[in-house]
């Protein structure tokens, strides 16, 4: 209900016009953010638990900024930036007892909110949840469920809520969205929340059967000039910013110990991937190995943040 | 027999079935034992008649002495221990009565001892966990916090019939609980959606802390009698053994 006492600003975010002519300029080549890393080389990340005192378990998570990003912060050539890094923290809350409300429950009633701060996209986000995070909510909770040991914390809930401080675009700013266009942003998003409830579980001792990681992997094509010759290629960690096409993305939730997926999580067309002649899996199946890869290089940060955090409450 | 790493983390494999068994903090999978939390591995040493196997379990960070010289490599704790541990049948807590009626008293949980802690006859460990409880039991007290509080804590009954063991059909409720004592009570039946079931049906079990009317604290003359040191006057209570 809008407020009719008052004169209200627009309701929807708003942006600075950017010109047509602008982009059509020799600088957009410059400006446009390119992916400096190999096909199989993630981003670094900072992951550390047990940083806010009054949750029962927290952890802080953060994707290292693109080349482009670092580059445009020396050497400024527009005001926008080329690209974001995702940043984000998590608290998990519990286990505590059930509303008076809910039903008896002999297991753990999990319960999962992710909401991004409204300064973290490019476009505004109100203060309300609004579909897309509701959506991440619920992926989330699938992917810890599965590592959860539920059964051990009867008639008790857990409160993991996550805030997104930086989000990742879902393409370069400049570019128009165009048809195969989705939010890919988000699913970089998932693969961080995965990794950082994971580690803020392992912080508040909630039982689990492994530590789960998120990873992300897609087929791309970076060539503008639409031949034949240019087939995706499988591209793990992306930053949808450097790119000018992702056609299909897949996120997984992996436990490596137990070589298991909680999570999965697929979108778009992956029948035309580039891959080996040799290489007899199809193109869904290359993007699945290509996240749990990722998934399992997120996983040694993870492990090594979980045992710093374990050493310091202890020391 | 491999050895144990210092410390676990979740999904870390730990030792075969066949060597040891399972403890808390662990789960087992195909014949393997996983650590499921993060913390200190302990190995305890199996008991002569009762198991053939050392039990392993993975220690949820509460500090205690035997701990750390069973295991040299994990220095001894001292941050400030949580208490995430759930009530569970037997287990033994101490709870703020929060409501009397003529059937029951309603009681909020504000610790669950440790099993171990409790059975343990070492005297500096049991001296340092009333440590711990009495910081929780002073907090407790603190009159400003008691609604925000109470929501976050597990609540429990006690009936009338499990206050104690003889002349059940005899007990007043009015003379065995006030708002505001400390009971100490054993739980027996995680219960219904909302409230655990507990007894203090023993005669270490009752209450252990208690205020007079005109609000001092108050030290027991018997199973049924608190008095207030400064007043002199009497009041009725379950009291629990002091030891």
């Amino acid at each position: 209900m809008a407020d009719r006492r008052r004169i209200n600003g627009p309701p929807g975010g708003t942006r600075p016009p950017v010109f047509a002519s602008l982009q059509e300029s020799s600088t957009d080549i410059a400006n446009r953010a390119q992916r400096q890393r190999q096909p199989t080389e993630l981003r670094k990340i900072f992951l550390k638990a047990g940083l806010i005192p009054t949750a029962s378990g927290s952890s802080y998570l953060e994707f290292e900024p693109s080349a482009s990003l670092a580059a445009a912060r020396s050497n400024p050539k527009s005001l926008i930036p080329p690209s974001s890094a995702l940043k984000l923290a998590c608290t998990v809350h519990g286990p505590k007892p059930l509303p008076r409300s809910a039903a008896f429950s002999p297991n753990l009633v999990l319960t999962t909110h992710v909401k991004y701060a409204p300064f973290a996209a490019r476009k505004r986000k109100g203060h309300i949840r609004d579909a897309s995070e509701r959506d991440l909510g619920v992926h989330l909770e699938t992917a810890l469920r599965g590592a959860i040991i539920a059964e051990r914390w009867p008639k008790s809930g857990l409160d993991i809520t996550l805030t997104i401080i930086e989000a990742e675009d879902d393409r370069w700013w400049g570019d128009a969205p165009d048809s195969h266009d989705a939010s890919w942003g988000m699913m970089n998003v998932l693969a961080g929340c995965i990794t950082a409830a994971s580690a803020a579980i392992a912080d508040a001792h909630i039982d689990c059967l492994d530590l789960v990681s998120g990873g992300v992997a897609a087929l791309v094509s970076d060539d503008s000039s639409q031949s034949a010759s240019s087939a995706p290629r499988l591209m793990l960690d992306i930053d949808p910013a450097e790119h000018r096409s992702i056609l299909s993305a897949c996120v997984v939730a992996y436990m490596p110990a137990r070589d298991e997926i909680t999570e999965l999580w697929l979108k778009g067309d992956s029948s035309r991937a580039a891959l080996d002649r040799n290489d007899g899996r199809t193109g869904h199946e290359a993007l699945i190995d290509g996240a749990v890869d990722a998934a399992r290089g997120a996983n040694t940060v993870l492990a090594e943040a979980v045992r710093e955090s374990i050493a310091r409450s202890f020391a | 027999m491999a050895s144990l790493p210092p410390i676990a983390i979740p999904g870390q494999r730990l030792g075969p079935l066949s060597t040891y068994s399972a403890g808390p903090g662990t789960h087992v999978q195909q014949s393997f034992i996983y650590a499921s939390i993060a913390g200190p591995v302990v190995a305890d040493p199996a008991q002569p008649k009762s198991q053939t196997r050392p039990t392993l379990r993975v220690s949820r960070g509460i500090p205690s002495k035997d701990q750390a010289s069973s295991n040299p490599a994990v220095p001894a704790v001292t941050s400030k221990p949580r208490y995430n541990t759930l009530p569970a049948v037997d287990s033994i807590v101490l709870a703020r009565v929060t409501r009397v009626q003529k059937r029951q008293a309603t009681v909020s949980i504000l610790v669950v001892l440790d099993e171990s802690a409790t059975q343990s006859q070492d005297q500096s460990r049991t001296a340092s966990d009333n440590d711990n409880v009495a910081s929780i039991l002073t907090s407790a007290a603190n009159p400003e916090n008691h609604s925000s509080t109470d929501e976050l804590r597990f609540q429990a009954l006690i009936r009338k019939e499990d206050v104690r063991a003889v002349e059940k059909d005899r007990v007043v409720m009015d003379e065995m609980f006030r708002v505001g004592d400390i009971v100490r009570g054993s739980v027996i039946s995680l219960g219904d959606q909302s409230f655990y079931y507990i007894t203090t049906a023993r005669n270490d079990l009752g209450v252990v802390m208690a205020r007079s009317d005109a609000g001092n604290m108050m030290f027991p003359v018997s199973w049924k009698e608190m008095r207030d040191p400064v007043t002199g006057t009497g009041e009725q209570r379950k009291v629990a053994r002091p030891f």
